[in-house]
């Protein structure tokens, strides 16, 4: 059994790996609402036919997404909606509503809340928010509640999913989960901000070093892996 | 190896940026510019491990599974419709609207446009047109021998003649309103035009239904932060700067693994 080499090939595959979520990261530096996202590595262990003896591989199997809030950016416009604390706006998709923090919303030709997508903003109940179209004082509170005019007309739902609830990423800064969703108890809505992509540059560039020099070290390993097998072969094979 | 081409998507979306930057810090003096905002989303994941899935090992159900991102994208780029600041010029034909709304006039195409550029000329025939050369709609036509031009408020245009003491009312000029601005598409020169996303035109007079009022003798001045953009500008180069680095990295541990024997 020549393990040594397949150990060391596990761990290349997961830095692999990593280096492209740190990459995705980077990239979404100026995403609105975007959240850092991380890699697990985990140990696996592979049954080896020898008595005694186990091999531990590696295996980038689970990620998590850094939950930390992102920066607060004033823009002035009043459907720029951003989220301090926890919670998630909900939006209606074709596949179904999704969650997302991206807040920079608009109402459309109907006077219904859309994102840039066209995607409509659902209220606390669960339904697409409609305004009037010639509406031109839009106020949001703190807690969802959209007055057009002084006339109370909706309320944004900001929602958190279940804990232990599986969240799972789409394009666009969405989310999506099966799980139940409850409305969030401290997420408190900021009128006229987004909030920044969370990714910290200098973690980053620090994890991005970290993976490098790993991933040096696994080859410098693999280096000396092959070196030992040339040896061992030369030796065996030598005419006494 | 994917990191590559996933910090280029960064790259090109800072510069995107960038672009966008640098055509509203072009626009700094432009009469009743509004700035614009580049918008990212992330693109497509790819699904390595779901959610859910039953670990085969020990039967246990993965709690978050692997999603790799692939990058980012440009969602949109918007118009920051905020009130520019209003600059005295004294010109009897210099209209600066306050609050929400849109002159609009007629191409030489026969459509209609929309501009809150309200540096507006006569022409030969006395016609109020834009520097452009397009008329008003509603039309207002000013005599020759009109002495004094005033427009109020309200929209009203009133001209003064030597030889009469009371005002004539020549015309009325109205704003047009949008459900969403933002959908408006510009096509330069100021000029904008509607869209299945803007909605139509809701025309009306000046200072109706939330619609702004005129001021005569001043123009708007773009709404350009000049700070704000310069301050975007230094973080889009430092992003920029962020994902090439990352491509060098990826590069070395591609030129690392072509030398492992």
């Amino acid at each position: 059994m020549e393990l040594p080499g397949y150990v060391a090939l596990t761990r290349q595959g997961g830095l692999m790996r990593e280096m492209q979520v740190i990459a995705n990261n980077l990239a979404n530096i100026s995403t609105t609402g975007y959240r850092t996202e991380n890699l697990v590595f985990s140990e696996m262990v592979p049954a080896v036919p020898a008595e005694g003896d186990s091999v531990a591989m590696t295996a980038a199997r689970t990620r998590f997404t850094d939950a930390r809030q992102g920066a607060l950016d004033r823009t002035s416009a009043p459907l720029d909606l951003a989220i301090e604390g926890e919670g998630f706006f909900q939006v209606e998709t074709p596949l179904g509503p999704r969650l997302t923090r991206a807040g920079a919303f608009l109402m459309d030709a109907a006077g219904q809340v859309v994102t840039p997508q066209g995607e409509r903003l659902l209220d606390a109940g669960g339904a697409p928010i409609q305004l009037p179209p010639s509406a031109t004082d839009i106020a949001v509170a703190a807690d969802g509640t959209v007055s057009v005019d002084g006339v109370l007309s909706a309320q944004i739902g900001v929602v958190v999913p279940e804990d232990g609830a599986v969240l799972t990423r789409e394009d666009g800064v969405r989310f999506a989960t099966d799980a139940a969703l409850l409305p969030a108890p401290d997420g408190q809505i900021v009128q006229g901000h987004l909030e920044a992509s969370n990714v910290s540059p200098v973690a980053e560039i620090a994890r991005m070093i970290a993976v490098q020099r790993a991933y040096e070290y696994g080859q410098a390993f693999l280096d000396a892996e092959d070196s030992r097998l040339r040896e061992a072969t030369r030796t065996l094979i030598q005419p006494r | 190896m994917r990191a590559l081409s996933i910090a280029a998507t960064g790259m090109e979306a800072q510069q995107m940026r960038v672009e966008v930057i640098s055509n509203n810090i072009a626009n700094m003096s432009t009469t009743a510019y509004n700035a614009r905002r580049a918008e990212f989303a992330d693109l497509h994941y790819q699904q390595v491990s779901r959610a859910g899935t039953i670990n085969s090992a020990d039967g246990a159900i993965l709690p978050t599974g692997v999603q790799l991102g692939l990058g980012v994208r440009a969602a949109a780029v918007s118009m920051d419709v905020a009130q520019g600041s209003i600059s005295q010029t004294g010109g009897s034909l210099d209209l600066a609207l306050e609050g929400q709304g849109y002159l609009e006039i007629t191409l030489p195409s026969g459509t209609s446009a929309f501009t809150r550029d309200g540096a507006l000329k006569r022409s030969a025939e006395g016609q109020v047109v834009t520097s452009d050369g397009y008329p008003l709609v509603p039309d207002v036509t000013i005599p020759d021998d009109a002495r004094d031009i005033s427009i109020n408020a309200a929209g009203e245009v009133y001209a003064y003649f030597i030889d009469q003491v009371q005002p004539q009312l020549l015309g009325q000029i109205t704003l047009a309103t949008f459900t969403n601005q933002k959908g408006l598409e510009a096509i330069g020169s100021n000029l904008y035009i509607e869209t299945e996303a803007s909605g139509p035109a809701l025309t009306g007079e000046p200072g109706t239904e939330g619609r702004g009022t005129l001021r005569q003798g001043y123009l708007e001045d773009s709404s350009v932060d000049a700070v704000r953009e310069i301050t975007d500008l230094i973080e889009a180069q430092r992003g920029y700067e962020l994902n090439a680095k990352v491509i060098t990295a990826a590069d070395q541990m591609l030129s690392a693994t072509t030398q492992i024997r």
